[in-house]
């Protein structure tokens, strides 16, 4: 049970991340793009209220969201946003990897189909595919 | 004084009113083999599986219904080679010990393929198979999750996400 809210509140704090992203590479992008960012940005919003509702759901209290993160680069065009939509989805599904590997078997199967997710929406913004989406990605946007 | 002891030793068992299943808490080394693990079978579908999907790409890429476009092919290539690196992390963590179970002498039980099925016949392997093949193997993989170890499910978790945008780059 621990274990398992450890994990949702990883995936949780993955999301308030990702929402703080996209709403930096939005601001840098335009036309279908944008568009693009602005659906995913409401993705991450509804996945961060599905995890909150599981965790309190579980007795604990959901984390919080950070005033801001750091970027892993400086993103100041479209190219650099594209490029930290993709970064963001990988630290996405680098932390629902970690709902694979508790003992409860519906969050396992939640924490996969959420990992499709994220690692459909990296390739399409990085243009390409991984062999090993999650296992290989960096974490998510440190506060 | 070693010999006489290991002859004496089921007499002493006898008179002491146990069996030597009692006696050994430890496999039985005459019972031959000890059947295989869950994850170990789990393990040996998946590889056979992944297999089956690397001969469709192979099929696809060079058989009757080769793309003609270069473009095609190059994403063809390109998701083939994530097929043979899932392949080589899955074989890295299966370890069987030699012997006689299953049909080829590699460890692998008959018709261990998983969702692929059975080693492709026909020589046309089209774009919307390929796809239909990797979304049946991203469902595979995720049903499985349930009763693996946890590091196992991770593995077979990623390799199910690496399939999903698979689906997506062949259209699907």
């Amino acid at each position: 049970m621990a274990g398992a809210v450890a994990a949702l509140q990883a995936a949780l704090a993955a999301e308030h991340a990702a929402i703080f992203g996209y709403g930096v590479a939005g601001a840098h992008l335009t036309g279908s793009s944008q568009a693009a960012a602005e659906q995913d940005w409401t993705r991450h919003n509804k996945a961060r209220d599905t995890l909150a509702a599981m965790i309190s759901a579980r007795g604990a209290v959901p984390t919080a969201a950070q005033a801001s993160y750091q970027l892993p680069f400086r993103v100041h065009d479209a190219p650099s946003a594209i490029r930290l939509a993709a970064y963001l989805e990988d630290g996405v599904t680098r932390a629902y990897l970690g709902l694979v590997a508790v003992s409860d078997q519906r969050l396992r199967r939640f924490g996969a189909m959420a990992m499709q997710d994220a690692a459909q929406r990296a390739a399409s913004w990085r243009g390409s595919t991984q062999a090993f989406p999650g296992l290989t990605s960096p974490g998510p946007l440190a506060p | 004084m070693l010999l006489a002891s290991a002859a004496a030793l089921p007499l002493l068992l006898g008179t002491a009113g146990c069996r030597s299943s009692d006696a050994f808490t430890g496999p039985d080394p005459l019972a031959g083999r000890p059947p295989l693990g869950h994850d170990v079978l789990t393990l040996q579908a998946v590889i056979a599986a992944e297999e089956n999907m690397i001969d469709l790409y192979r099929m696809a890429i060079s058989g009757d219904s080769r793309p003609s476009q270069a473009r095609t092919l190059r994403t063809l290539r390109a998701l083939l080679a994530q097929h043979e690196q899932h392949l080589v992390r899955l074989k890295a963590r299966l370890i069987v010990p030699p012997g006689p179970r299953g049909s080829g002498g590699n460890g692998f039980p008959p018709g261990a393929g998983g969702s692929g099925g059975s080693s492709p016949r026909v020589s046309t392997v089209t774009t919307s198979r390929l796809r239909s093949a990797e979304r049946a193997s991203a469902a595979d993989l995720v049903r499985r999750l349930a009763t693996v170890p946890p590091a196992l499910a991770q593995l077979l978790a990623s390799i199910a996400a690496s399939d999903a945008t698979h689906v997506t780059v062949l259209g699907g």
